[in-house]
């Protein structure tokens, strides 16, 4: 369960990013954060791994008040999270299974489990054939598989994705939503800010939607 | 525990093998920015060296009033003896003062004849130990003398020992400024070097704190890896100097002697050159530390 209590983020002296913002993901929802360029998507989901912190009010994550996390505890609370980016942030000199094992390494996994996760978690994104490539040699979509692999390999409660499929075709996209859902269906929380409304069309969840930095919407898939 | 500890030397070693150019100008870099700092101490060292070389000739030489009894020489030498800061003590009696000056005037000695052999005082000359070979032991001695013995005047070279005692104070002072601020350099180059190579890898360590590795995961590799670097680093520079010491300036040097001499020049002491190797460590911890201070952020 997600919770933000007026939770605002300004930068310097500039205008809010995120204003007065309250709202509640419960566990295993699928949301998608929509605004136009600007509106706040990223800062928002930002703050939920706490690479930003709120100038004003509360999160909750499972019912523990993230906001008032100190930096040696950030880490784990980001173990519970997974994150996918439009631009991948995969690591272009290590392999593919390099890439998806880091983040096990870094949690302190022991090599055996590391291995066997990884080639799980790379079967299930169908890169499993690829693991010692590279990821320049790869396509954007199955640069972006990686990365989720990446996400997922580690279970986690949320799945944070910020247009994860800006710079892909429509195909790719198809294959990358079906990613999201089989996750979402085995009980992870996903949250996905996206500016592509047809996504909407095509998968139809509940739909958050910003602008300026303010919640706008909140719509159910039914009412949509 | 082990296992964490060979994990990061594992990832250390990897890292370096991943970057090989950035590898190798930091250890490069690490490399001769000791090579300097040790070259500069030899410098200083041996110049030190040659400097106390040419104390050799100090002595304190007290004229005395009036030439001893044969029978209280042997006595008084005995007592001069012992004063600590006296390594030899001869008598010139007033014979052997002319006759030495009749040596020094050489074809010029007929001028002598007909004169007394009082004409010169006797003295005693006293010939310092090495460790007191500087402008207090000689004052020492000099006030233990005038205690002791009838003396009629005294030369111990008092503007050369100023002259020379200003000399090695000076060459301290900008042995110790100069060191320092090549010191400083030495840090400030290496740590900028690492810093360049850390920021060449950011986005690993943006990755690494995105997929929740603590702060002591994400640094212990990298510190270790500047560690590494660093003694590899006073490794190399020791091997260079060692090259350079042996087969370049000891050979032109013999050579350059025209009269045979007992200088020897000074190399680093097995501690010393441990403490380049440990240096070179210190070094590249430091470097990495305050760099990563800069990149890491959780």
């Amino acid at each position: 369960m997600i919770q933000l209590f007026n939770v605002s983020k300004s930068f310097g002296g500039e205008a809010a990013a995120v204003k007065d913002l309250t709202l509640q993901i419960p566990k295993g929802d699928f949301v998608y954060v929509t605004g136009a360029s600007g509106a706040g998507k990223t800062t928002f989901l930002r703050m939920l791994y706490l690479a930003e912190k709120p100038t004003r009010g509360q999160i909750l994550i499972n019912n523990q008040n993230i906001t008032r996390f100190r930096s040696h505890q950030i880490p784990y609370l980001r173990r519970k999270i997974g994150v996918v980016f439009q631009d991948f942030k995969l690591l272009q000199s290590r392999t593919v299974f390099e890439n998806v094992a880091f983040a096990l390494e870094a949690q302190g996994k022991k090599r055996y489990e590391v291995s066997k996760k990884v080639y799980q978690a790379l079967k299930e994104v169908g890169l499993e054939h690829r693991m010692q490539r590279k990821p320049l040699e790869l396509s954007g979509g199955e640069q972006q598989r990686i990365a989720i692999a990446r996400a997922l390999v580690v279970d986690p409660l949320i799945l944070l994705a910020d247009e994860p499929s800006g710079n892909l075709d429509q195909d790719v996209t198809q294959d990358i939503m079906e990613l999201f859902k089989t996750a979402n269906a085995r009980g992870t929380t996903v949250l996905l800010a996206t500016h592509d409304h047809s996504l909407n069309r095509r998968f139809p969840r509940r739909v958050i939607t910003l602008d300026k930095g303010q919640l706008v919407a909140d719509q159910q898939p039914h009412q949509s | 525990m082990l296992d964490n500890v060979r994990y990061f030397i594992r990832r250390a070693l990897r890292n370096m093998r991943q970057w090989p150019l950035l590898c190798t100008a930091a250890i490069l870099t690490m490399a001769v920015a000791l090579a300097t700092v040790a070259t500069f101490f030899l410098v200083v060292v041996n110049i030190e060296q040659l400097a106390q070389s040419w104390t050799k000739e100090i002595q304190v030489i007290a004229y005395l009033e009036t030439a001893l009894p044969q029978r209280d020489i042997a006595e008084t030498v005995k007592k001069l003896k012992l004063i600590p800061e006296v390594a030899t003590v001869d008598y010139v009696s007033q014979e052997d003062a002319l006759q030495r000056f009749r040596q020094r005037l050489g074809e010029d000695a007929s001028l002598l004849e007909g004169i007394s052999r009082d004409l010169l005082p006797a003295s005693f000359e006293l010939g310092l130990r090495p460790e007191f070979r500087h402008q207090q032991g000689v004052e020492k001695v000099v006030r233990q003398l005038e205690s002791s013995i009838d003396i009629e005047d005294m030369r111990y070279g008092q503007s050369w020992l100023e002259r020379f005692n200003a000399f090695v104070d000076m060459l301290r002072f900008v042995g110790m400024v100069l060191g320092g601020f090549l010191l400083f350099a030495a840090l400030f180059i290496v740590s900028n070097t690492i810093k360049l190579t850390l920021y060449a890898r950011r986005d690993e360590l943006e990755i690494m704190a995105l997929v929740g590795a603590t702060m002591r995961f994400i640094k212990v590799p990298f510190l270790l890896e500047g560690a590494i670097q660093g003694v590899l680093g006073g490794l190399l520079s020791l091997v260079f100097l060692s090259i350079v010491f042996k087969l370049v300036i000891e050979r032109s040097l013999q050579s350059f002697w025209l009269t045979p001499t007992d200088f020897q020049l000074l190399f680093l002491t097995s501690s010393q050159q441990l403490a380049l190797v440990a240096g070179g460590m210190l070094l590249g911890l430091l470097g990495s530390l305050t760099s990563l201070r800069k990149f890491v952020r959780i």
